[in-house]
């Protein structure tokens, strides 16, 4: 008998050819075009920040795969995404410093202690960001942040403006503006258009689940509505929650996360709902300006929770008898 | 292999294959030099066989291991048993290989002559067990299920697999007459078949109950046309058995009107051979014919690293020697060339949910897989219904991971029962 040596393994034989590597190289290219923008708009000093950010969160995952004798899965590029989100979302001017501890919270503490990919209960850079608002405000505040800039628009970052000054700061940010990027805020996370067409790119791709996202936005709309409608001199209009801050980076690449979200259709209605309605509850009644961190992260939280709320499978609860 | 498309937006939909028409009939094999039996049966050193190496045996002859076993093969030539080999196969179950050496000279098939052709069920528990196409006798005769209705499957479980649709067009005649032939000897008093929707092939279907089934898979499974033609959903862990149905191979029926008609036992097993490209051959081997011989006879070369799947793309299994024996059950081999195989990996579950979106049973795998990792099985099944699973592989097909999904499903399975047989 020849030996021939054949591959032996179950079934199924074929793929879709889904990896995460596709997954991850996909949210990557729906970020670029704020990415870009924020470039464009910040200068040198941005590209600066997220070559910074992306490059040091893929070295803190290659020293802690080694130092937990994992397999290396730095080629998926799930620390770059997870570097480039926290790069787009911080001010231009960041010192270099606090860039590599931000990632080093993001990768170590929100995703490694958590068993690596896919056990990350929380979004990772949202954890690094969320820690860094706590121990150093100061590096996330845009308005000083883009003192030394000469920009042709309000140099106020909008939901502050909104905070200190009431309502009566909406005058200087048109929805317009908002959308194309006129406006500071974080690097990437200003150029709502870009976000929106990136964003939409990955839900086309089933990378990022429309029911988060489309519940999210719901969520943000209606309860914006119910304030604004409700005390129109006090609270600011729907709109301008949608597309200021990191209303929008949230809803599209944050919120979506799979590790952090559910996968069942209610639930994620749910979930993405109750994101965008604590966006509102923390910004209209809260003490925080933007809180779409800490909004997120609660969803994270609540996430299990609501999961178990699933069809039936198939057979369980009829009886045939 | 069907990739994801472009835009994702919606679950991937993956389509049967109708019948390949330019096939008009298939190729007949001769005998070759040496057939292999494959005998469900391990051998007891201890104990003394009926049948050894160099025993000669006819056409026909019932060939079992030991006076108390229940396993047989049946001998489809002449000649002599050459060597016995142990096999095994991916869950551990052993088997025994019995090699015969056909004599060409040798003529008759003295036993089937003796015995009188019943239409009895105890007459095919004895002697029909391995006629092409599997007739399940065993669960026919098993007192604890009350068969009463017989689902013939026309259309092929599996993706890419056409054989019984061929079968149910090509011999209609003989599968109808069959079908009368296994009325009579079952309790059963209703016949199905399930026939592709868009299937054109005008057959005449005398007595059947015709289940049109879609085109998109898994719609052909047995637990499918349960719950879809039948009304039946099947409990977790429950089998169409369980509520009287038996599921058939159209051949099977064809086969046993053939050896009513003729008399004599009949071995030869209609096989699609699907080769790298994907072009189809259509076959017809006698049954312990090594499959290498198929191979060779359509040149299809097999090279280090290949894949031979016997079955369909989803539901098949891998063998790991060309010269596995054609088996009463082969309807599809495949041959996968060595850069299509898809790689698999020791990722964790990154909890994407691809595969609980597709799932026809609705059954939460990315949970399920975190407790079939750390071998909970009972929790599974009590939980997260591992025994809902209709076992269609769509869950591994799509995993973004690469998690072997199905395998994990049908380990715990497997080690649930063997959990729950040694309670």
């Amino acid at each position: 008998m020849t030996n021939t040596k054949l591959i032996v393994s179950h079934a199924p034989f074929w793929h879709n050819g889904d990896s995460l590597f596709q997954q991850n190289l996909n949210f990557f290219i729906a970020l670029l075009p704020a990415a870009l923008f924020g470039i464009f708009h910040f200068g040198a000093p941005a590209l600066g920040v997220l070559a910074l950010a992306a490059s040091s969160a893929m070295l803190w995952e290659v020293i802690m795969s080694a130092l937990s004798k994992k397999k290396m899965a730095i080629a998926d590029m799930e620390s770059a995404v997870i570097g480039l989100l926290f790069g787009m979302m911080v001010p231009a001017t960041m010192p270099w410093w606090v860039v590599i501890t931000g990632t080093f919270i993001a990768v170590v503490l929100g995703k490694f202690v958590f068993g690596g990919t896919g056990g990350n209960p929380f979004h990772p850079t949202l954890v690094g960001l969320a820690i860094l608002t706590m121990s150093w405000p100061a590096f996330l505040d845009f308005d000083t942040a883009y003192v030394s800039y000469q920009f042709d628009f309000t140099a106020l970052a909008p939901l502050v403006a909104l905070k200190s000054q009431g309502t009566s700061a909406l005058a200087s940010f048109s929805n317009y503006d908002l959308l194309m990027g006129n406006e500071v805020g974080g690097i990437g996370s200003t150029f709502g258009l870009g976000i929106i067409i990136g964003g939409i790119y990955l839900i086309l791709k089933g990378y990022a689940r429309w029911e988060i996202v489309a519940s999210f936005i719901a969520g943000i709309l209606i309860t914006a509505t119910l304030f604004f409608v409700l005390h129109p001199d006090t609270y600011a209009p729907p709109l301008f929650h949608l597309l200021s801050g990191y209303t929008l980076i949230g809803a599209f690449f944050l919120a979506v996360e799979n590790s952090s979200s559910p996968v069942n259709r209610i639930p994620m209605l749910i979930y993405g709902f109750l994101g965008g309605f604590m966006i509102i509850l923390v910004r209209n009644i809260g003490v925080y300006p933007d809180g779409t961190i800490l909004a997120i992260l609660l969803i994270n939280l609540v996430n299990p929770l609501i999961d178990i709320i699933r069809p039936k499978a198939l057979g369980k609860g009829v009886s045939n008898a | 292999m069907i990739k994801r498309s472009f835009f994702a937006l919606s679950k991937p939909r993956l389509t049967y294959d109708l019948l390949d028409t330019s096939l008009q009939s298939a190729q007949e094999l001769a005998v070759p030099g040496s057939l292999t039996l494959l005998l469900p049966e391990e051998i007891d050193s201890a104990k003394k066989a009926l049948i050894g190496p160099g025993d000669a045996v006819k056409k026909g002859q019932k060939l079992k291991l030991y006076d108390d076993s229940t396993p047989y093969v049946l001998s489809p030539v002449a000649g002599t048993i050459k060597e016995f080999d142990s096999y095994s196969d991916d869950f551990g179950s052993t088997g025994t290989y019995i090699v015969v050496k056909p004599d060409p000279s040798a003529q008759g098939d003295d036993q089937w002559a003796q015995a009188d052709l019943e239409q009895t069920l105890e007459f095919a528990a004895d002697y029909l067990g391995q006629i092409p196409g599997a007739l399940p006798v065993s669960t026919l005769t098993n007192p604890n299920y009350d068969i009463r209705t017989i689902v013939v499957t026309g259309a092929d479980a599996d993706i890419l697999c056409d054989t019984c649709q061929f079968v149910c067009t090509a011999y209609a005649g003989l599968m109808v007459a069959g079908a009368k032939i296994l009325k009579a000897m079952t309790r059963a008093d209703r016949m199905c078949i399930t026939v592709p929707e868009n299937l054109s092939a005008q057959v005449d279907l005398d007595g059947f109950n015709v289940l049109r089934t879609s085109d998109t898979y898994p719609s052909n499974l047995p637990a499918m046309v349960m719950k879809d033609h039948l009304g039946k959903t099947l409990s977790p862990g429950a089998i169409p058995e369980d509520e009287g149905v038996c599921f058939i191979r159209p051949e099977a029926l064809v086969s046993l009107a053939q050896i009513y008609e003729t008399g004599h036992p009949v071995f030869d097993k209609i096989i699609t051979l699907i080769d790298k490209g994907g072009k189809k051959y259509r076959v017809k081997a006698t049954i312990g014919t090594p499959i290498s011989k198929i191979f060779s006879c359509f040149n299809v070369q097999i090279n280090e690293r290949d894949r031979i799947i016997i079955g369909g793309p989803m539901r098949g299994f891998a063998t790991y020697t060309a010269h596995h024996p054609v088996v009463p059950d082969m309807d599809t081999i495949m041959v996968q060339d060595s850069d299509v195989v898809p790689e698999l990996l020791d990722n964790a579950c990154v909890n994407c949910g691809e595969c609980v979106r597709i799932c026809p049973a609705n059954i939460p795998v990315n949970l399920l897989v975190r407790y079939l990792e750390a071998n909970l099985y009972e929790e599974a099944a009590d939980r997260f219904d591992l025994e809902s699973c209709i076992e269609c592989g769509l869950c591994g097909y799509v995993c973004r991971a690469r998690i072997p999904l199905y395998q994990y499903i049908r380990l715990g399975k497997h080690e649930l029962l063997t959990l729950r047989e040694n309670a």
